[in-house]
């Protein structure tokens, strides 16, 4: 260890008195405010633009140590948001099946009928039509052959085919199927056809009568059509007179046949309402769409 | 001591100021990691105990006006340090200068908080830094390695020796005759 010589070891003493006379100035009063004012605005001006030149390489230095954990903080959180997309989407399919069901509920009450839930398993041709759907119900459920099938809003079809655990339904949209309707406004009958996303076409028995643009066409009569009575079909949606005078109309379903989910099978056996108001009503929903 | 000797100690002051308060404060934390102080003992470790307590000194007492804490407590530290580094100066290896300035930054960082304390001045606290002690001094080791090599290379250079280097170094062999 070097030794200071006397000279030093004075500066030294001489520079530790000043040194605790400047602390003792501080200390006591306001002596050193203004100079501490001025030092620390020129360093202040000064660490501004030192700031703006040294920020970037700080920043990079800063995010080095954590660089790592932020590529799996990132790894983490991409997870976390498909997780939470996902049981986002759940909720939303919850939400419709809950409606859905209310939809079915309340349809059943209104109607006197006991309805089966049933889920769309598949779309599709088959049994020889083009229009149809298969349900997760079958004989086991009791759906039997010819059950009137629904929405709850109008009338989606009737089964075509029960298997133990599935059924085949075929929709009131598929062309070449026909539904025996009544005008609601006039109470006249007719066939309504379908004609798969357009609908169907209305042909009254009686081709004089007169048919409006949004007259409401449901099932019936009763007795005089394979489906429950009373359930909505669609709306006039426009109406021509051919050349030899009979009147046809084209009807928007109420039930959009691409759009299936929960439908619930009808079942006739247990109905209590055998009368032919309307099956459904008041049925949320049941507006045209 | 030449005007170029003062220039160059005005500028090493402000820039290793500006540095500290800018980019190796904020890296560092919470360590007390000291630029000036490393600065300090380099300078110390190259040119001896004289010069070494002028410029703490100095460094010291403008970094203390700079802020907010009372005037003196950094100029007596570093005065310290810059003795204390004169005083250790072995001018065989670099590593071993970076050593003695590691431990001594650490240890002066230390002494300047307690001063602090007993001065009662907000935000002090002991604990800290004795808690960062040693994650300071390996900061200032690490800085140490850089400053060391440039302060021996400018403080050799002809305009920035000192006034009377042989004189020094015969007494500095003297003493270990």
């Amino acid at each position: 260890m070097r030794r200071l010589t006397k000279r030093q070891r004075i500066a030294a003493t001489v520079l530790c008195v000043l040194a605790l006379s400047f602390l003792v100035l501080d200390l006591a009063g306001t002596g050193l405010r203004s100079a501490h004012g001025g030092v620390r605005g020129t360093l202040g001006a000064l660490y501004r633009g030192t700031d703006a030149a040294v920020g970037p390489v700080r920043e990079f230095f800063a995010g080095v140590p954590t660089a790592g954990s932020n590529r799996a903080k990132l790894e983490n959180l991409r997870h976390e948001n498909a997780v939470l997309r996902g049981q986002l989407a759940a909720a939303h399919a919850d939400a419709t099946t809950s409606s859905e069901l209310t939809r079915l509920q309340l349809a059943a009450t209104s109607g006197g009928h006991r309805i089966l839930p049933a889920r769309v398993i598949a779309l599709g041709p088959g049994e020889g039509f083009d229009w149809t759907v298969t349900v997760d119900v079958g004989t086991k459920d009791g759906v039997v052959v010819g059950q009137t099938v629904t929405d709850g809003a109008g009338l989606v079809g009737r089964v075509l085919h029960a298997d133990p655990a599935t059924a085949v339904v075929l929709l009131a949209a598929d062309p070449g199927s026909g539904v025996g309707v009544r005008d609601l406004r006039t109470g006249q009958v007719g066939v309504a056809t379908g004609e798969g996303l357009h609908g169907f076409e209305f042909a009254p028995i009686d081709s004089t009568a007169v048919i409006k643009v949004g007259d409401q066409l449901s099932t019936g009569p009763v007795g005089s059509t394979s489906y429950v009575a009373g359930l909505p079909v669609g709306v006039v949606s426009a109406v021509r007179v051919s050349a030899d005078g009979s009147t046809r109309a084209t009807v928007r379903p109420v039930v959009s046949p691409t759009s299936l989910d929960l439908l619930g099978v009808i079942d006739t056996a247990s109905t209590t309402n055998s009368t032919s108001r309307a099956a459904l009503q008041p049925a949320p929903g049941g507006a045209p769409r | 001591m030449t005007r170029s000797r003062v220039a160059a100690g005005a500028a090493v002051i402000v820039t290793s100021l500006l540095l500290q308060a800018t980019l190796i404060g904020p890296l560092t934390m919470p360590a007390a990691v000291s630029l000036p102080a490393v600065v300090v003992a380099a300078v110390a470790l190259v040119d001896g105990p004289a010069t070494g307590m002028s410029f703490g000194f100095s460094m010291g007492l403008i970094a203390d006006l700079g802020s907010s804490h009372p005037a003196g407590i950094l100029a007596l530290t570093w005065l310290g340090l810059g003795v204390l580094c004169g005083k250790a100066v072995d001018r065989r290896s670099v590593l071993g200068d970076a050593v003695t300035a590691g431990l001594l930054c650490a240890a002066a960082s230390v002494v300047a908080e307690i001063l602090l304390a007993i001065v009662h001045t907000s935000g002090a606290n002991v604990g800290h830094a004795l808690l960062y002690a040693v994650a300071a001094a390996l900061g200032d080791f690490i800085l140490a390695l850089a400053v060391v090599p440039v302060a021996r290379l400018l403080l050799h250079s002809e305009r920035l020796q000192a006034p009377h280097p042989v004189i020094t170094e015969l007494r500095f062999k003297a003493s270990h005759v």
